[in-house]
């Protein structure tokens, strides 16, 4: 608790006493893109629960054209990755940056420029998507207009980043720091490079690639919009947050540098390995399993560096929601990326592409380490900028669980439904014939785990509504407290 | 591994917001794992390309040639010969009733797809037309080509069953 406070007995510079500033301004930006993230994210899970509704049970498309399945699966995508993981990721930066450098962020207009952009942006995806307005790139669905949106807003964060970091009070970067860094910097060059495009009307508009050099462009940034906005970030978010959460030295400061450079090095040539058995040349192929396979050390280096913090506060895995988070977290973080190298082998991914197993593969990754990150960042920011204490414990533990089972329901279903999937497209009669030639005997067959989906997902979207009563009881109650941790003060 | 040495903080605290580093060792078997996998992924390129030399292309030419000398393909004369039998008229049958039925019906009186029971085949009411026209499909009229999904022995017990109970010529 006494963390907090301590940064700012060692300003270095001239401590006058004069120009004590404190977070406040940051501070409410910080609440709004947490009111924002919580919002997007209920919006965006409720959505992926009627997705799974659709797949179980048709008549729930509704036979409307903007309710279809095919309509609203890239609003789902793009409402918790952009929306839900975004907002949350801004949060998390304005809330730990200033503290770090011990410096405000380095002009409020441009917080709420880049605020209200980013919410602008959103609500147009929300608005254009189920119209039918679409690019048909994975992830980079929105049309041309927003596009460019999204790359203005995006440099109007990166100048108040850098100009934050340029100005800083203190030497040193902590590890975060250059985590954050390489989201800020990957993001801008993957979303330029993929949406480069020729508009023909307002909402039409060809890529400059063609073919094969589109579907490579296109998966080079798909695969590193995970890398760098849902993984580095994050990263960088459990180098702040965790250590804050149980007060432990993180494990090894030399871990941290080298797998960092480990990671956003080798991460960056994977993007292949969405295009196996495809026109790819076969030697590009290869690129992307390599590199998938030599990224599992350097992710294990987050995770061990997160698991290895806890060491000596284990204890407080049974008392403590946050900690249960992070733990849970970072174990998905592991698993995740253990099994994606595997599917990126050529054997494993002839078996694996195309089926569900993707779908339980990216939400192990999306459910359990973004989302439980996320909701174990919820829990200790918000009593500390609205200045009061968590209104429940034991309604973040109920949360905690229900989450925690509904992913390991969902993970499972989509495994067996995968491997199902996969064994049943390949397989040959004794006369050489397709046994399941007829797609519908394979969708028939799935039935049951898409239903086991739905109870998952809607066990994990029943956690995020406990969560956001109790933190919007926590809320009601803001300032009446007493202050677990004093905002930080810092000279200025 | 010895412990000495572990656990010694680096003094960033006041410049990381109160956030103690220690600056521990990497753990032997993480670094033997990043070169393990950095040594296997210049062995496979290595063997993919240059030693085993198993590209796309001949795997699939591979693949092709062991189904071909696995499963040869029936001449149509075979195929015709062999729907002749009471056993390939009943097994058309049960793949009329998996497959046909959502269009021409369980009485075969049609629906979507036109009745075959009537005296009218609009392409052909031969044994040899009713094949190609379950093969190749209507495509027009949305029937599939069923020969790539059913392949040809099926296509010719479903077309002799349907030779067998329909309209005939």
């Amino acid at each position: 608790m006494s963390t907090l406070t301590s940064a700012s007995n060692h300003s270095g510079q001239a401590e006058s006493g004069a120009n004590v500033m404190t977070f406040d301004a940051d501070d409410a930006m910080v609440k709004k893109f947490i009111l924002a993230s919580l919002t997007f994210g209920l919006v965006g899970m409720l959505v992926g629960v009627i997705l799974a509704l659709q797949l179980a049970f048709w008549p729930a498309n509704l036979d409307l054209p903007w309710t279809t399945f095919g309509r609203l699966r890239p609003l789902h995508t793009n409402a918790v990755i952009f929306a839900f993981t975004g907002n949350f990721i801004f949060a998390a930066i304005y809330y730990s940056l200033p503290r770090l450098t011990k410096t405000p962020m380095w002009n409020q207009t441009l917080s709420q420029i880049h605020f209200w952009g980013w919410q602008a942006i959103i609500v147009s995806a929300a608005i254009t998507l189920p119209l039918g307005f679409t690019q048909t790139h994975e992830y980079a669905e929105l049309i041309w207009p927003i596009d460019i949106a999204i790359a203005l807003v995006w440099v109007v964060f990166a100048i108040n980043f850098f100009g934050t970091i340029a100005t800083r009070k203190v030497k040193h970067m902590y590890v975060a720091i250059w985590f954050y860094m390489s989201m800020v910097i990957t993001i801008t060059v993957l979303h330029i490079f993929n949406n480069l495009a020729l508009p023909a009307t307002l909402t039409r508009s060809y890529p400059i690639y063609s073919g094969m050099t589109d579907a490579l462009v296109q998966w080079w940034y798909g695969h590193n919009a995970v890398g760098f906005l849902l993984t580095t970030p994050i990263l960088g978010i459990m180098y702040y947050f965790l250590p804050k959460s149980v007060n432990r030295p993180v494990y090894s400061y030399r871990l941290s540098i080298i797998h960092f450079w480990a990671l956003v090095f080798i991460y960056i040539w994977a993007g292949p390995h969405h295009l196996l058995y495809s026109g790819l040349p076969d030697w590009a192929q290869t690129v992307g399993s390599i590199f998938s396979i030599m990224l599992i050390a350097p992710s294990w280096g987050g995770m061990l560096n997160g698991l290895l913090t806890l060491r000596g506060a284990w204890d407080r895995l049974r008392t403590d929601p946050i900690v249960k988070f992070w733990a849970v977290a970072v174990s998905f973080y592991g698993m995740s990326t253990f099994e994606g190298p595997m599917m990126s082998l050529r054997s494993v991914n002839s078996l694996s592409h195309y089926t569900d197993w993707t779908i339980g593969h990216v939400h192990g990754g999306a459910l359990g380490w973004v989302g439980m990150a996320a909701f174990a960042c919820f829990y200790y920011i918000v009593p500390r900028v609205w200045k009061t204490t968590l209104h429940s414990l034991s309604l973040a533990t109920a949360h905690f669980w229900l989450a925690t089972v509904g992913i390991v329901l969902y993970i499972v279903a989509m495994w067996a439904s995968g491997i199902t999937q996969g064994l049943m497209w390949r397989a040959v009669d004794e006369g050489g014939q397709l046994q399941y030639a007829n797609f519908m005997d394979t969708v028939l067959q799935l039935m049951p785990f898409y239903w086991i989906r739905l109870v998952g997902g809607l066990m994990y979207l029943s956690g995020l509504l406990v969560m956001l009563y109790n933190i919007g009881r926590t809320i009601q109650t803001s300032g009446s407290a007493v202050v677990a941790a004093p905002p930080a003060a810092f000279a200025k | 591994m010895s412990n000495e040495r572990q656990d010694v903080v680096l003094g960033h605290a006041h410049e990381a917001d109160g956030i103690e580093e220690y600056d521990n060792k990497l753990p032997t078997w993480w670094v033997g794992l990043f070169f393990g996998c950095v040594v296997w992924a210049g062995a496979y390129l290595a063997w993919f390309h240059f030693v085993a030399d198993t590209s796309q292309a001949k795997m699939y030419q591979e693949e092709v040639a062991a189904a071909a000398l696995a499963w040869p393909a029936p001449t149509a004369d075979q195929a015709l010969a062999a729907a002749a039998t009471p056993e390939a008229i009943e097994e058309g049958r049960k793949i009329y009733m998996a497959n046909c039925v959502a269009c021409h019906g369980p009485a075969m009186k049609g629906g979507i797809g036109p009745d075959l029971t009537d005296a009218t085949w609009i392409h052909g009411g031969g044994l040899a037309d009713v094949q190609k026209t379950i093969s190749e499909g209507v495509p027009a009229k949305g029937m599939l080509s069923w020969g790539p999904i059913l392949g040809p022995q099926k296509v010719a017990q479903v077309a002799a069953f349907v030779h067998s109970s329909g309209g005939g010529m």
